[in-house]
Parts: structure tokens; sequence; C-alpha cells
């Protein structure tokens, strides 16, 4: 049982780098949304999904694990929404989306 | 002068590090403050108060007169913001959109226009910013009963778990403002008008400072809950725990309500008009 709960932590954590890895790595305001959104909430849901199955299972604290599962509720519901505010936010300022610049002449 | 200002500073700063000196150190079991009142407070918290959070009987029950003039001065500074930014005048010069809802045209209204005000076919819309985001008020709608609720617990279980007056007023006041930023101003004064956020912050401060007041009226200090035992019924020592949780719910009152009004007077620049 604690292995599968370890493999699923550390699946959490996987998403939470690829995350933090989009942040850094990706070119623009949008397309870090992108990772910041999606991997992250994911990442939170894997994470804390699995601590309450933990505490449930393994320790018995049915109440507590109840608790963390309505976090993981309104963590799914309001993380996009508020990913979805910061993109229209950010459309509404005039931002424009970042295309890939045309290859300048002499370097290939 | 500024030289002057400086030197000041550093004169200052380093008497204040030199006086910092002397300070028992960290932890430091023999120093005053640990070695007087703290393990009466320890000791005796519970079978003086039946409270189990020791910090909130220390806050709201010993040191019951601090925590008042720390709602008082949340509440003066609710007023201090509502006297600098708050404008009464009505401007004239100013150009209004109207949303004609059946059909969704946009309408511009200069200044000396007729502004269809009480109409219900026209929907007053903001000149700067128009969130008509379909997404966030969904959500917006969907959160703010389970955050008010969170904020209730966290008020009603002050003693029981860390939580308290301040901290559940601070959520009460921050779903009131969610539900301002994700609809409007306009649809927020009126759910909780200006009118009802300064009552509100008086009346919390009037709850604390009346429970005080009643404790007087029957026969002890002011403050000291034990004499509110007959009045609700129950032993002197279940008595301070109730008032407690009375004297918390009007700091929470009374927070929520400040809260409001600051972010109404920001977001509007004292117009209570147009907004975020």
């Amino acid at each position: 049982m604690n292995i599968i709960f370890t493999l699923l932590l550390i699946c959490g954590l996987i998403f939470f780098t690829g995350g933090t890895l989009g942040i850094l790595r990706f070119p623009d305001f949008y397309s870090r949304l992108h990772p910041a959104g999606k991997l992250d909430t994911f990442g939170l849901v894997t994470t804390i999904g699995t601590l309450a199955l933990y505490i449930a299972f393994s320790q018995g604290l049915y109440l507590t694990a109840l608790k963390i599962g309505l976090i993981l509720v309104f963590v799914f519901i309001t993380s996009p929404t508020a990913t979805h505010a910061i993109v229209d936010a950010g459309v509404r300022a005039g931002l424009k989306p970042w295309t890939k610049p045309p290859a300048e002449k002499g370097q290939a | 002068m500024k030289i002057g200002g400086l030197i000041l500073v550093v004169i200052l700063g380093s008497v204040l590090i030199y006086g910092s000196l002397e300070f028992p150190p960290w932890g430091d079991p023999a120093s005053p403050a640990s070695s007087h009142v703290s393990p009466y407070y320890i000791e005796k918290s519970v079978e003086d108060t039946s409270v189990p959070n020791l910090v909130t009987a220390v806050l709201a029950d010993y040191r019951g007169y601090d925590t008042m003039f720390e709602t008082i001065v949340i509440f003066t500074a609710g007023i201090a913001c509502i006297f600098l930014l708050r404008i009464f005048r009505k401007e004239e010069t100013e150009t209004r959109l109207y949303r004609h809802i059946p059909t969704g045209i946009t309408l511009r209204i200069e200044k000396s226009g007729k502004f269809p005000e009480k109409s219900a076919a026209f929907e007053r819309i903001d000149s700067v910013w128009v969130p008509h985001d379909l997404i966030v008020k969904t959500t917006c709608r969907l959160i703010v009963p389970f955050i008010q609720i969170f904020a209730l617990y966290v008020i009603a279980h002050g003693h029981h778990s860390p939580g308290g007056g301040f901290q559940g007023g601070v959520i009460l006041g921050a779903a009131m403002i969610l539900y301002a930023v994700a609809f409007n101003l306009r649809s927020a004064t009126r759910r909780m008008g200006e009118r009802l956020t300064v009552l509100l912050c008086t009346l919390g401060v009037f709850i604390y400072a009346g429970t005080g007041v009643l404790c007087m009226l029957l026969g002890l200090n002011y403050l000291d809950y034990s004499a509110l035992a007959g009045v609700l019924g129950v032993d002197p020592v279940t008595a301070r725990s109730h008032g407690i949780l009375i004297v918390e719910i009007g700091v929470g009152i009374a927070v929520m309500a400040v809260m409001v009004t600051l972010y109404y007077n920001l977001a509007s620049a004292g117009k209570h008009d147009e907004g975020l």
C-alpha cells in the first residue's frame, strides 16, 4: 500500500517539476501560464489526493481525509479560474502573444 | 537636510540596537515575561475560562482591554478611510456606458444625455473595464458561500482551535471583496451598501464594548465575563468561554465591515460609482 502512495506522490512531484520548468523556460506570459495552470493544478491534485488516501487508509482519520478532499475540490475549481482570469486580463490589457521571430540573415 | 536625516536615523538605530543588547536571551526561562504571568496562564487558563486555546483565552479574556482597543484601531482606520477618500459631490462631467440587456448593444451616453437609470432593460457597465466573464462569475457564485461558512467556522471556533474574530472577519470581508471583483462595484454595493458597512463596523465595536459594560452593570469588573453567568444561565467558568465567543463575533463583524469599506473606497477612489 505504502509503495503505491509513494509512487503517486513521486508522480505528483514530477508534475510539479514539469510545471516549474515550463514557467522558467517558456518564452512569454501566455505560454508560461499554460504549465502554471495545468501542471500545478494536477500536481496538487495528485499529491493532496494521495495524502487524503494515505490518512484515510493507513491512519483511519476519515474526517481529516474528507477535509483534505474538500481542499482538493476547491483548488480544482479555483486554480483554473484564476489562470483564466489572468489570461483574460492579459488579453484585455493588449498583450500580444509571442510568435517565433523570423530567422535573421547570416544565421541559419 | 538629507544628510541630517541620515545621521538621525543612524543614531536612533544604533541606540535601538544598543538597547536590544540588554534583552533577555531568546527563550530564557528566567526572563521576567516567562517567570511571572506566563506560568499562570499556562496552568490556570483552562480551569479559569474553560477555553482550550490558550492564546484566545489570553487575548480575549485576560487581556480583553487590549483586544478591544485593537478593534477600535481597526474601526478608526475604516472611518479615517471614509473621511480621506469618500467624495459625496456628484460630478457632472462623466460619460456612462449602458448595456441593453435583450440585444447586448452597448450605449455610450455623453454627459448631457439622459441616463436610463431606472429601466430594467439597461444595465450600467464600467467605462474602463468591462468584465462580462461568465466563468469567473460562476466560480465566484459557487465559492462565496463556502468561504463565508469557513469564515463563520473560524470565528466560532476561535476558542477551540487557531482562529478568532480577526481572522474570520478578514475571510468574511474577502468573500464580499471577491464578489465585488468578479461582478462589479455597483452590484456589490447593492448587496451591501455603504450605510450597512458603517453600521456593521460600529455594531461590532458596540458588541465588544457593550459586553464589557453589561459585565459592569451586573456587578463585576469591565469585561469580566463571569458576570454574564446569570444572563446566559451557565456557571461562571463557562460564562467566560461564552463571553469570549460574543466578543469574537463583535470583532468579526467590525473587521469584515472595515475590510469592505476600505475596498469600496480604494477601488473607486471614493466615488462608489465605478471600480474594479
